[in-house]
């Protein structure tokens, strides 16, 4: 039996408060906060406390999935990348870099975001990428 | 953000969480801080306790607002009308900082002008702020040693959200509050990594460190470390993309980890406008409203699976750290969009962890690169952080602003793009609350979070419920000019009369059917806090 | 005083008499608990800030009852894993406690009145915190001062939950603070004062004073007062201790057929 207790960041709101998700074989079953985290504290909002919960919810898309005559199908990995790719770049060859636009996250990491950010500019090749800040 | 770089420079929090509770006053407005920052209120809070003036003006008397010092309501949107009579009565009064004013600012004597026919009686007419309580605020304020502000959405969200956000950069100027300690003007970050995302640059006008996309020296810097051949001009925000998606001259999106089905203002119109693609991919954990329209849906994996920084309100940037495998075929976002870079063919995006990727970041973004991972194991660091050896920066603006003397701004008050009249009698502004986050993606999947709070409610002034006779937990109808929602009516004093308020977070009864997408000008944020409704019993 | 419990904590692991040691380590330079096993190194071990061991070894328990855990105690610690073996929670004839007796300075800054457990391994026994200001002042108040000091307090609250998910001694399978009929739900702040008498009132038998409502209260509401208070007037009523007597039950969930309150002697 493993028990691990892992540091991470709060997934919510932007204080940055660190919580530790307690593991037990594989599964995060819940939330004890840091204590000697400079943000919280040792303290969390509801939110905070229950951060664990949806992780393990069993409506999480679990297969990649291309919709084939207006419905989803799950398809292997490569599939999926390889049917993105192709389309992606077609776009970019008929109607122009410009004509396609990049949605980031608020809700992915640094490099997440810095990784989508170098694909729109990088390899689509627009600036067209923005993310939520806005809303 | 657009406004404080148009004033200072540099758009971010420019003081740090910690630093609130030494200050002597703190002005919030358009903040809900104990349910949408607990622990910045908590900050702020410990303040009042050690003797802080709190001052709240907020058009909703929320908890903070309840827990304050001074409370004010204003009408919805009318913020730089108070905000220059407030700076009017503090230099007519000689309240002001002369002292920083001529040595870190310009444009004051215009400024002076400008405000001088915002007197306080003309200021109760526009905000509905009494003009002794105007006076009152402005007194605490000026008069403090310390004095910081902090502000959210509800400044931001407006035709006029950058003027209002350069009117508090402006009354913090004046008064000497901005570079030292607990003082500033301090945007709070909704989300865990907006500040994070600005900072990596998923913005359509700036690379990472808000690197300009213009500017043809730090393109070449990006064309060199990428060894490809880049764009000079600025691309288009979330709105111009919706909007050229629905006319036709967007052929494809890629979403990650976005819901605009549910966020972004008038949902009908972002419907027809992602209906309207020949290519839509997103990468999300949930098959959510956005996702069904998909003709790719990529799973992603939650925080809990990856590893990783996210950068907090504060310009902390901290670890994510993986706890457990990837559910099912799911893969973390970073891992995809480098498998999907390799697959379009380019060489360079063969990252084997986020560290590769975040040592390629520290690389090209100055205000990063004295922040590795290894770093942060050990040290808080708040960007920027030039160097190995640098310590980080609490605060900014300290000694000169990054634009060099900080810019007081001579703005007009404008109404909100659509006021109340026979038709939508009623105004409507928009938000969070406490047990639900955004479009409720992770929230609503929560079991504690959805027995708290599990289906959308409208908020109703106790008279207004009474005229139309809508009694508590009654379905009522609430329409604008873009669609019609139901939902439950809360019966409250939090909101006042002629105004109702509905959390966005739920797709049944969605508060952004009815917004309005009229954009500010400079910042192109969507005015979420001010449509006219009419609300009707069913 | 680490040095100790780092031996005692090998010897358990070494000899076999313990498959895993619930204690606490400092991992990414901050404190957490850790679960060390056989061959783990000890470098990283840390006494202090405490967590709540309870919960935490109930839930290692629950996953695999039939494991031999010992576990660092404090005094707090140790009433609440006896207070939890008594109600079922746990099964102590697992598990190995060491005692460890806080510092004059950690039962300070805990304002605990019984700062060691009731066998102490290491560590020396100091005195506890008897009372403190806020409980005197809160003592000499009217009832009507007491609530208006307690709904100004409680009108911070934004119904985090954390004073019942940090509490060791919360237990109910089905929370009645969630329950719609007594709490209305989705209000911040909770309706006042039920949410937080119904806490209070649940606590007067169990409370074993570890203060880690407080210590999870984002609103630094203090609660370790409000607690003391019922407590003491409880111990006063029924003689009871929550967690000093693994053998006796607490006066709450005694039958009414006895006299659950015990006869002044003279």
């Amino acid at each position: 039996m493993n028990c691990d207790f892992v540091l991470t960041t709060c997934p919510y709101c932007g204080c940055g408060c660190n919580f530790y998700l307690q593991v037990i074989d594989g599964k995060a079953v819940g939330v004890v906060p840091c204590k000697t985290h400079p943000v919280s504290k040792g303290t969390l909002c509801i939110k905070g406390w229950n951060a664990h919960q949806f992780v393990h919810d069993e409506k999480r898309l679990t297969k990649p999935l291309i919709k084939k005559s207006g419905r989803f199908e799950e398809v292997s990995w490569d599939e999926a990348l390889d049917y993105t790719a192709k389309r992606m770049l077609e776009i970019k060859e008929k109607t122009g870099p410009d004509s396609f636009g990049f949605l980031s996250s608020a809700k992915c990491t640094n490099e997440e975001n810095y990784l989508l950010m170098k694909l729109s500019r990088g390899v689509m090749g627009t600036n067209n990428v923005d993310h939520c800040a806005r809303l | 953000m657009a406004g404080l770089v148009a004033s200072f420079g540099s758009g971010a929090m420019t003081n740090s969480i910690d630093e609130f509770e030494d200050a002597d006053c703190i002005l919030i407005t358009g903040s809900n801080t104990t349910e949408n920052h607990p622990l910045i209120a908590n900050r702020i809070l410990r303040a009042q306790e050690k003797g802080a003036k709190v001052i709240v003006i907020d058009p909703r008397k929320t908890q903070i607002g309840d827990l304050a010092d001074i409370y004010a309501r204003q009408n919805l949107g009318s913020d730089v009308a108070w905000l220059n009579g407030l700076i009017n009565v503090i230099i007519s009064e000689g309240w002001y900082d002369k002292e920083f004013v001529s040595g870190r600012t310009e444009g004051f004597e215009e400024l002076k002008a400008k405000v001088a026919d915002y007197t306080p009686d003309k200021i109760e007419q526009i905000s509905g702020i009494p003009a002794a309580t105007i006076k009152q605020i402005a007194e605490a304020y000026a008069k403090a040693e310390n004095g910081s502000i902090v502000y959210c959405m509800g400044i931001t969200q407006h035709i006029s959200g950058t003027d209002n956000v350069m009117s508090l950069a402006n009354l913090a100027m004046v008064t000497g509050n901005v570079g030292k300690r607990s003082t500033g003007v301090n945007p709070l970050r909704g989300q865990n990594n907006v500040q994070g995302a600005c900072d990596l640059g998923a913005l359509p006008n700036v690379f990472t460190g808000y690197q300009a996309v213009i500017n043809d020296e730090l393109r070449a810097k990006f064309e060199k470390a990428w060894g490809v051949k880049l764009d000079g001009k600025v691309g288009q925000t979330i709105m111009e993309m919706m909007n050229n998606a629905h006319d036709g001259k967007l052929a494809g999106m890629y979403v990650m980890a976005e819901n605009p089905m549910l966020s972004d203002p008038d949902i009908n119109h972002v419907r027809e406008a992602l209906e309207n693609l020949d290519f839509l991919v997103v990468q999300d954990i949930f098959m959510t409203e956005t996702a069904q329209l998909a003709d790719v849906v990529l799973p992603g994996t939650t925080y809990a699976e990856k590893d990783g920084t996210i950068t907090n309100t504060d310009r902390t940037v901290q670890r994510c750290r993986k706890a457990i495998e990837p559910i099912g075929d799911s893969k973390p976002d970073w891992e995809i969009l480098a498998l999907l870079g390799q697959k379009m063919g380019i060489s360079n995006f063969d990252y084997n962890s986020p560290e590769d990727v975040y040592k390629e970041i520290m690389a090209v973004t100055p205000i990063y690169a004295g922040i590795s991972y290894e770093r942060i194991e050990n040290e808080t660091l708040h960007w920027p952080c030039p160097t190995a050896d640098h310590p980080g920066t609490l605060f900014l603006h300290s000694g000169t602003f990054s634009r060099g003397l900080g810019a007081l701004k001579s703005i007009d008050y404008r109404e909100p793009a659509e006021m109340p009249d026979n038709d939508y009698p009623m105004q409507l502004t928009t938000g969070r609350m406490m047990f639900h986050f955004h479009t409720g993606t992770m929230t609503r999947n929560s079991p504690a979070l959805h027995k708290e709070v599990k289906e959308s409610y409208v908020e109703v002034n106790p008279s207004d419920a009474k005229e139309q006779g809508i009694v508590e937990d009654e379905k009522i109808s609430i329409a604008s000019r873009r669609g019609q929602i139901e939902a439950k009516a809360r019966i409250t004093n939090k909101v006042g009369r002629g105004v109702v308020f509905i959390p966005f977070h739920f797709v049944e009864g969605a508060a952004n059917v009815l917004t309005n997408p009229a954009l500010d000008p400079v910042a192109k944020i969507p005015e979420y806090k001010v449509c006219a409704v009419k609300v009707e019993k069913i | 005083m680490i040095d100790k419990v780092r031996q005692l904590v090998v010897d358990l692991l070494d000899s076999g008499r313990a498959d895993a040691v619930l204690a606490l380590a400092n991992v990414h330079a901050n404190v957490q608990p850790y679960l060390y096993k056989k061959g783990d190194s000890l470098d990283s071990l840390a006494l202090w800030p405490k967590y709540s061991m309870g919960p935490i070894l109930k839930s290692i328990q629950a996953a695999q009852p039939d494991m031999k855990l010992a576990v660092v105690a404090r005094g707090c610690d140790d009433r609440a894993l006896v207070e939890l073996a008594k109600r079922g929670q746990i099964d102590l004839n697992n598990v190995q406690i060491i005692g460890l007796a806080c510092t004059a300075d950690e039962a300070t800054e805990c304002e605990c009145a019984n700062p060691y457990p009731a066998n102490i391994d290491v560590g020396n026994k100091v005195d506890g915190v008897a009372s403190t200001d806020l409980l005197a002042e809160l003592k000499g108040k009217s009832y009507d001062d007491r609530l208006i000091f307690w709904k100004q307090a409680f009108d911070k609250c934004i119904k985090c939950y954390g004073c019942r998910n940090a509490c060791p001694l919360c237990i109910c399978e089905e929370c009645i603070l969630e329950d719609d009929s007594w709490v209305k739900a989705g209000e911040i702040p909770p309706p006042f004062p039920i949410f937080h008498l119904i806490r209070a009132y649940h606590l007067s038998d169990k409370c074993v004073e570890c203060g880690e409502c407080q210590n999870s209260c984002p609103m630094d509401i203090p609660l370790t007062s409000l607690y003391a208070l019922i407590r003491n007037e409880f111990n006063e009523l029924f003689d009871y201790i929550p967690g000093a007597e693994i053998d006796r039950k607490s006066p709450l969930v005694t039958s009414l057929e006895e006299d659950p309150i015990r006869e002044e002697t003279a």
